[in-house]
């Protein structure tokens, strides 16, 4: 286990030009799974020899001349509440602790035909939901930048294995943050895309009309790497935007002059005020936007705690009526907080779930009048550096107002890059918003700021010790 | 939405939801119940009976085919 982690597109030039095995690469993936992953738990189910035999059959098509494309030999990691044909799909659930679907959801099957190594299944939240989680068969991943603290979720295994170079990039799933959370809060980038932009077949539920897929990468460019093999219209999602996809890397190093972004002050200032560290980590993105030639413009919206509320009650109806049959027969199943997630939606009428999807027609109405004339808006992407593990109160949910829900709530582009590290060092976040399927715009500028400064050029401190050891 | 519910109601709303909880479990839930008002009371604004809500769709194509 030598050298450093090449990020998706670092790697991808170098096995087109015949410079990096992916074989090679994919056993450093596992050197690293096999040395660190009995403290991060950032897989449930690892398909070694399955990577191995692809990475081959990705070596022998490079070697051919007949590559398949940017991601053909790059090791991913899926999420697990993400169906795999023949392969475990828990859910990180006892309630479905011995489920092996017979066929793969058509993320995970967009990206087997891009020809990506599989390494395995990542950690999840039970059902996407709650967490962190000690009574469920597996345990909760770790923070590689400090294993006492919290990875936030539920795409937490993915976030944690990206992090530490276990993988290079892999899926997570997003219905009120866990995709941009993780990706914050263990520094890396994670995007969720457009609502209907990735099919949704074949992925547990969660909450129907917020749940997304997309892909988390150490960086905005392999997001969009990964992006490019995952969006495109499926009839197996009754959500799907049936529309052209367009080259979601075209912006990437074009720069951002001329741009013109808004900053929601009041979300991070105001409604709730962020640590420290995270609000410079705000100020200097800010800051360097305009270094580079971006226009700062001021957004207002409703309070972050009204679109805080709409999308908990949507939600928390949603994954009552998901899970309806479960919740009624196999309660003491779930694990303690999904379980009390779920008994919450009996205290939810559903006139109150309706006066919440009238709120969210408003809401989605207020962000499209203040998105007007600029190209993304930029806010807080978590309050904080990550949280202790063990410290984590079970009713969150009415405690700490959600960055992230918002743009659930609009089905916006949203991505989380990381814009610097606290005291401890652990990472802090910003999270850009762009208009519905301009995830180039998004990209483009989350590639200028990743590129301005050099958060990217630093990893955890117990991956190079895990280096240096061998 | 009151911000407190009683014990009785709040056996009605698990009775309709089919649910059979330990008192603790009810003690639980009861306790974060304020919070559930507090949402609930923050999606209702003066919007009038005309407004629509989100999920409010539109027939395609494939309807006529």
């Amino acid at each position: 286990m030598t050298g450093a982690i090449p990020t998706v597109a670092e790697a991808s030039r170098l096995i087109a030009a015949k410079r990096l095995s992916p074989v090679e690469l994919t056993r450093a993936c596992l050197d690293r799974v096999h040395a660190l992953d009995h403290r991060l738990h950032a897989f449930i189910h690892l398909t070694e020899e399955r990577a191995l035999d692809e990475a081959r059959a990705a070596e022998r098509a490079v070697m051919a001349g007949a590559p398949k494309g940017p991601l053909h030999g790059i090791p991913i990691g899926l999420k697990d509440i993400v169906d795999t044909k023949g392969i475990p799909t828990t859910c990180q659930s006892k309630l479905l602790a011995d489920n092996v679907p017979e066929t793969d959801a058509a993320c995970a099957e967009r990206l087997a035909a891009a020809g990506t190594v599989l390494m395995g299944k990542t950690t999840t939240h039970e059902f996407a939901d709650g967490g962190p989680s000690f009574d469920v068969p597996w345990p909760p991943a770790r923070n590689p930048w400090d294993t006492d603290h919290f990875t936030a979720g539920s795409s937490s295994g993915t976030s944690a294995g990206v992090a530490a170079g276990l993988i290079l990039g892999g899926i997570g799933t997003d219905t009120g943050g866990s995709i941009r959370g993780p990706a914050a809060l263990c520094g890396i980038a994670g995007i969720k895309p457009t609502y209907g932009l990735v099919s949704r077949a074949g992925v547990a539920p969660a909450a129907f009309s917020l749940d997304h897929i997309g892909p988390m990468a150490w960086t905005a460019e392999d997001c969009a790497l990964m992006l490019q093999a995952l969006a495109g219209h499926d009839p197996r999602d009754p959500a799907s935007a049936d529309r052209p996809v367009p080259d979601y890397s075209a912006l990437i190093g074009a720069g951002i002059k001329g741009c013109k972004i808004g900053v929601i002050h009041h979300f991070h200032e105001t409604d709730y005020q962020v640590s420290a560290a995270t609000r410079r980590g705000i100020d200097e993105a800010i800051a360097t936007c305009r270094g580079l030639g971006a226009e700062i413009h001021e957004v207002q919206l409703s309070p972050l705690q009204d679109w805080m509320a709409c999308g908990s009650l949507i939600s928390i109806v949603e994954r009552a009526a998901a899970y309806e049959e479960w919740t009624r027969t196999r309660l003491g199943d779930f694990g303690e907080r999904v379980r009390s997630r779920l008994m919450l939606g009996a205290l939810v009428s559903g006139v109150d779930y309706l006066q919440a999807v009238r709120r969210r027609r408003e809401l989605r109405a207020q962000l499209q009048r203040a998105m007007a004339g600029l190209d993304a808006v930029l806010t807080a992407s978590q309050p904080s550096e990550a949280p202790k593990i063990d410290a984590l109160p079970k009713w969150d949910l009415f405690q700490t107002p959600s960055f992230t829900m918002p743009f659930n709530v609009a089905g916006y582009p949203a991505i989380s890059i990381c814009s610097g590290f606290g005291e401890g060092g652990l990472p802090v976040s910003i999270q850009l918003v762009g208009k519905p399927f301009q995830e180039p715009t998004v990209f483009g500028i989350a590639d200028a700021i990743e590129k301005a400064t050099d958060f990217r050029s630093r990893r955890p401190a117990l991956v190079s010790r895990a280096s240096a050891a061998t | 939405m009151p911000s407190e519910i009683s014990d009785e109601a709040l056996d009605f709303l698990l009775a309709r939801a089919g649910l059979t909880l330990s008192p603790e479990q009810k003690a639980d839930l009861k306790s974060v119940y304020a919070g559930v008002a507090a949402m609930a009371a923050r999606v209702r604004q003066q919007r009038g009976r005309m407004a629509e809500p989100a999920l409010t769709y539109g027939f395609t194509g494939e309807d006529l085919q």
